[in-house]
């Protein structure tokens, strides 16, 4: 993939994190909101709400995908930024190696974790 | 940059905060960076935080515990604010990067437009909105 590719896979994930994101956003912190509505209200961060998430199968979908969009885009962003002080080639790479490493960490111990509470 | 000579016009890392005189567009890309790096910082934090779950509802309750104050209720609409200026700002910018919200095609007549002032609605259009959201969520956080 060229640079080009990169950057417009940092735009479409963008695009799906809108929708991710902000269900992640409405669920866990508009309560009030959602109150209006009828929907469940109260308390999304209280353990047996958190582990009933944790529990179920389209949710533990929902977070790893988002996980993985949300590194790429971030990360991603993170690599242009520092890019832009125009580095050396070596520099560069190595800047990107680096944040290939932290995507895949992060990604395996979110991964991890929510696979634990899924399973577990 | 190889042969090691001073770069002319070389801003390094004042060049990302400074935008002289471009006009505000240049500045809302600054809040775009600004936001974004502050959403990925907080993204690996709260990695962490969350993981606390696996650690059964004692410890989990006695980490929410310590953010059950005051100035974590502003930090966490901070992240929502940012969140809300990033995503919308962010749905201009891949409409406008990719060419869109040009308006008609039209003669091009003396004082030529750029394209940024003829994408200029848009911009007003979804700053209401950031401001729409940003006040919304601002009553859920305070009722
Ligand atoms: C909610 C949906 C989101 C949308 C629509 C969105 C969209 C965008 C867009 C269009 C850019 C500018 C890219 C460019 O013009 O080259 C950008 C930059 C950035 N985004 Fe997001 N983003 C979203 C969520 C996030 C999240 C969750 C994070 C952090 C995990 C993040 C981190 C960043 C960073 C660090 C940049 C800076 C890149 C640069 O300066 O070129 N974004 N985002």
């Amino acid at each position: 993939m060229r640079e080009a590719h990169f950057w417009l896979l940092q735009l479409v994930t963008g695009l799906v994190l809108i929708v991710l994101l902000g269900l992640h956003m409405i669920v866990i912190h508009l309560e009030t909101i959602l109150g209006f509505l009828g929907l469940g209200a109260g308390g999304a961060v209280a353990y047996a709400s958190v582990m009933e998430r944790a529990a179920s199968s389209p949710w533990t979908w929902f977070y790893i995908i988002f996980l993985a969009l949300a590194l790429y885009h971030g990360l991603y962003g993170l690599r242009t930024i520092i890019l832009e002080l125009t580095l050396s080639r070596t520099a560069s790479t190595v800047v990107t190696v680096l944040l290939v490493i932290v995507g895949i960490a992060a990604f395996s111990f979110g991964t991890y974790v929510t696979w634990q509470a899924y399973a577990g | 940059m190889a042969e090691g000579r001073k770069r002319e016009n070389y801003l390094g890392i004042k060049g990302w905060v400074r935008a002289g005189r471009y006009g505000l567009e240049r500045y809302l890309y600054f809040l775009q960076r600004l936001t974004g790096f502050g959403l990925i910082i907080y993204l690996l934090i709260h990695l962490y935080e969350t993981s606390f779950r696996l650690r059964g509802e004692v410890t989990w309750e006695g980490v929410m515990g310590l953010f059950d104050q005051p100035v974590f209720a502003v930090l966490e609409y901070v992240v929502m604010a940012a969140f809300i200026f990033h995503a919308l700002n962010g749905l201009r910018l891949v409409i406008e990067e990719l060419g869109f919200a040009l308006g008609k095609p039209r003669r091009p007549v003396y004082p030529y437009e750029t394209s940024l002032q003829r994408q200029r609605p848009f911009m007003w259009a979804i700053g209401v909105l950031i401001i729409v959201f940003l006040v919304v969520s601002l009553y859920d956080f305070l009722v």
